[in-house]
């Protein structure tokens, strides 16, 4: 079960989950679980330790939160996901008369459109003729909310790249690199494992996922007249640590008592920027426990309000199938630092393999800006531990936990029977730009009403505090330290 | 080589004492022992510290083995597995602070030049290729890693593999092909090369039960001189060995089939194998006993495929948790123990 999370989740003490609960420190308080069922030579320095005896326990009842919030295991958090973030979950709340709002990304839509050989945009269409048969109100866009995230990431890179250029010296030290925080995967890993050395570095934008989330719970419910306690927001993602990101904390808020709702109505609620996350593979079981004919669906028109669709109905978006980070800065940063408008595709090098690839600006012979993508675990480790001992020379690095970026994430549809997974992921790579334009986010007018309407302008106050976040680094517990003595 | 049964003893030649806690591992420098350079071998403990030992040089023949340098106040925990890279320059050391030392010899002094960071906690093993150009590791949070040397002591992990189940005990890389062994808790043994056309590494077979594998963990693996016999040890109280085809193996991965099981001759778990070069098997085991075994040359076709030589009992006084033959003078064997010592042994014949 487990494989569904990134590899960087499944690496080490992060891998163990609940059924077997050897690893979760939670259960410890109340029973002694453990499946240790043979013995083994005790390799730790002191000789006290007890052999472990196996022991029958009953699996045990577990917060999402709980696991969050712990430094032990995470994806304990897999038993509790199901119950609270599962196609069954979705169901109910369709079924209570919830008005139920559907954003997808640009990743699960394409490995839909590979699975059943349609484009990107008629898979859009025919999902919202498929939801809305279910009851959903709205279907939504995620490449969308994508294009504000990767305005406020220029605007933070562009503010990082002056301060660490400036005669402050301690904001210089932690100002660059600048690294991606689209990935819940990375976060996690980063919060858990490497903490505080690290997390300063991290982009403090909102990923897509939240931040279409934030849209929608402070801006399009009002807009739309929907009533926050009555709306359940879902994103379909090509990535299971997603549901772990929706879960966070910090992406829950409080609505303060307002308007003629009356104090008591709103009061005390807490509303959460997104309700659950389906991925991409659990959509294709729902339209085959629908026996649906997808193919043969019709195709409904989409709901523009947060779609990057323009008027006569193509789609559009950034390059880039892992969020166009590191290309859509690396333009901004070119032209707003260095006046060098560039032309044409950027011409990324691959460097040692296919999953590290570097970009680089040079000025009148000089490097001024070093750009890399930096996928999968083992680029993600020499990353990290370059910037540890003070080597990493890059300006900005788009780290995604998964080998291949987002296309390949562990919620999208697996490869069919004699499929390789590198075949279906060229496949991907292939229709994810299919017929859809390749859009400045800055030129997005979605987006220039949401910074009109609700947000003013980039890095504002106001942008900051709904799309932007901030990171924790875990404290082990000594409860986790006698567990791994 | 012929053996005579009965007539062969394991002699010890001396007993190094100065680890202040178990002594866990061992390696031989491969470029000592040659050319006159005299032998020199490497132990790591739980006391933190690893020890290099030195043979007396050749002139002084009565002369002792030598403590001749301590590595410490590097690792934080337990030295848990040492070996030395081809060309005898560098040293790795994995420890249960979860990081791996590179040990360069400076002059008379070992300097830390690296230390690897990134297995979430206790490093088990590590091993180098046959060019030094690859080091592998492996830890009790079920990865094996694999990191590239590039020049000025720079390492670069260039894969992390996530295969096995459960603590990963051993790394082991094959003496010609850049192909990966790891034995492990979950009961088997994983083989790992690297992809043809693309550039990471993966699992490309599991030697398990289902395989005539072990039923329980295995704990060492360890290869003949001509690369296509594999022994391996387990908690189930056997040693295994298992074959491959010679030449596939030369020109890159060929799949390994077992060839026979060892049982009855150890009743405690087997923690080490090592494979001489003249082809005697030695085994270190929990029953505080090495046993050394040879192919079976009888002639007989019913008869088993190896045998036993011969049994030291209490060559130890607690767990034997390492043997290794030196890999030059051929009869000359290095072991390990729970009891604080490395023993030095020479395999003759009883005069």
């Amino acid at each position: 079960m487990s494989e569904k999370f990134s590899p960087t989740l499944r690496i080490g003490d992060l891998n163990d989950y609940i059924a077997p609960s050897q690893g979760c420190i939670v259960s410890l308080k109340g029973l002694k679980a453990t499946t240790t069922t043979k013995q083994d030579k005790i390799e730790n320095q002191g000789k006290a330790a007890l052999p472990i005896k196996p022991s029958q326990t009953e699996p045990v009842k577990i917060s999402l939160k709980d696991c969050l919030a712990c430094s032990g295991c995470i994806t304990s958090a897999e038993t509790v996901m199901l119950e609270k973030q599962s196609l069954v979950e979705f169901l109910s709340n369709l079924e209570s008369g919830k008005a139920v709002i559907i954003s997808f990304s640009a990743q699960s839509r394409a490995s839909l459109a590979v699975h059943f050989g349609l484009s990107p945009l008629q898979v859009f269409r025919k999902l919202t003729t498929f939801f809305k048969s279910l009851g959903a109100k709205v279907i939504f866009d995620i490449s969308c909310s994508r294009d504000l995230s990767l305005i406020e990431a220029c605007n933070e890179f562009v503010t990082r790249f002056k301060q660490h250029h400036s005669s402050d010296v301690e904001g210089r030290n932690l100002s660059l690199p600048m690294l991606s925080s689209a990935c819940p995967g990375w976060i996690c890993y980063a919060e858990k494992t490497l903490g505080s050395y690290i997390l300063p570095y991290i982009s403090s934008v909102k990923s897509p996922q939240q931040a279409i989330g934030a849209a929608i719970k402070h801006h399009i419910c009002q807009k739309m007249g929907f009533k926050l306690d009555n709306v359940y927001h879902v994103t379909v993602m090509p990535c299971y640590d997603k549901k772990l990101e929706a879960a966070r904390d910090d992406f829950v808020f409080s609505v303060e008592p307002q308007g003629e709702d009356g104090p008591e109505d709103y009061a005390s609620l807490m509303v959460t920027e997104v309700d659950s996350v389906l991925t991409t593979g659990e959509v294709l079981e729902l339209i085959q426990l629908k026996s649906v004919d997808f193919k043969a669906l019709e195709e409904s028109p989409l709901d523009r309000l947060l779609t990057n669709v323009d008027e006569e109905g193509h789609l559009y978006g950034v390059n880039g199938s892992s969020g166009g980070y590191a290309e859509t800065i690396f333009r901004f940063a070119a032209k707003v630092l260095f006046g060098n408008e560039i032309e044409g595709p950027l011409d990324f090098k691959t460097i040692r393999n296919s999953d590290f690839q570097e970009i680089n600006l040079e000025v009148e012979g000089k490097t001024v800006l070093k750009f890399a993508l930096c996928y999968g675990f083992r680029n993600l480790q020499n990353i990290v531990r370059k910037i540890k001992i003070g080597k990493c020379d890059y300006h900005f690095l788009e780290v995604m936990a998964c080998p291949s970026g987002c296309l390949n994430g562990g919620g999208q549809i697996k490869p069919k029977a004699g499929q390789s997974a590198k075949n279906l992921i060229q496949s991907l790579e292939t229709v994810y730009m299919e017929d859809i334009f390749v859009a400045n986010p800055f030129e997005n007018p979605l987006i220039k009403d949401l910074y009109e309407e609700w947000l003013g302008e980039p890095g504002s106050e106001k942008a900051r505090r709904h799309i932007h976040t901030a990171y924790h680094p875990m404290v082990k517990s000594i409860a986790a330290d006698l567990h791994n003595w | 080589m012929e053996f005579i049964d009965g007539n062969l003893q394991l002699k010890e030649i001396q007993k190094l004492e100065g680890h202040t806690d178990r002594v866990w591992s061992l390696a031989w420098n491969p470029a000592t022992g040659v050319a006159g350079i005299p032998a020199m071998l490497a132990s790591c403990s739980g006391d933190k510290t690893v020890r290099i030992w030195q043979q007396p040089s050749s002139g002084q023949s009565s002369g002792s083995w030598e403590c001749k340098a301590v590595l410490e106040e590097t690792h934080t925990r337990t030295v848990r597995s040492c070996a030395w890279s081809p060309s005898g320059k560098l040293l790795a050391t994995g420890s249960f602070d979860a990081t791996i030392g590179i040990w360069e010899q400076i002059g008379n002094d070992f300097e830390c030049v690296a230390t690897l960071e990134g297995h979430e906690n206790e490093v088990k093993s590590v091993s180098w290729n046959s060019s030094g150009s690859l080091l592998a590791t492996c830890s009790r949070d079920k990865s094996v890693w694999i990191w590239e040397v590039l020049p000025g002591n720079e390492f670069e992990c260039v894969s992390v593999l996530q295969g096995h189940t459960q603590d990963v005990k051993m790394v082991q890389w094959h003496p010609f092909v850049d192909v990966l062994f790891s034995c492990s808790y979950d009961n088997t043994v994983k083989v790992w090369a690297e992809d043809g056309d693309s550039d990471d590494w993966h699992c490309v077979q599991t030697l398990g039960e289902a395989n005539n594998g072990h039923s329980s963990t295995v704990w060492a693996l360890s290869f003949n001189s001509t690369g296509d016999k594999m022994a391996t040890c387990s908690d189930d109280l056997t040693l295994k060995i298992w074959e491959t085809d010679r030449h596939a193996m030369n020109e890159g991965c060929a799949p390994w089939r077992h060839c026979c099981t060892l049982a009855g001759y150890h009743d405690r778990t087997i923690f080490s194998v090592h494979w001489s070069r003249d082809g005697v098997i030695a085994t270190g085991a929990a029953d505080d006993a090495i046993r050394l075994f040879v192919e079976n040359t009888d002639g007989s076709v019913d008869g088993p495929l190896y045998k036993m030589l011969l049994k030291k009992e209490k060559a130890h006084n607690m767990d034997v948790n390492s043997v290794q033959w030196n890999n030059t003078e051929t009869r000359l064997l290095a072991s390990t123990s729970d009891d604080a010592t490395v023993k030095i042994w020479e395999f003759a014949s009883v005069p």
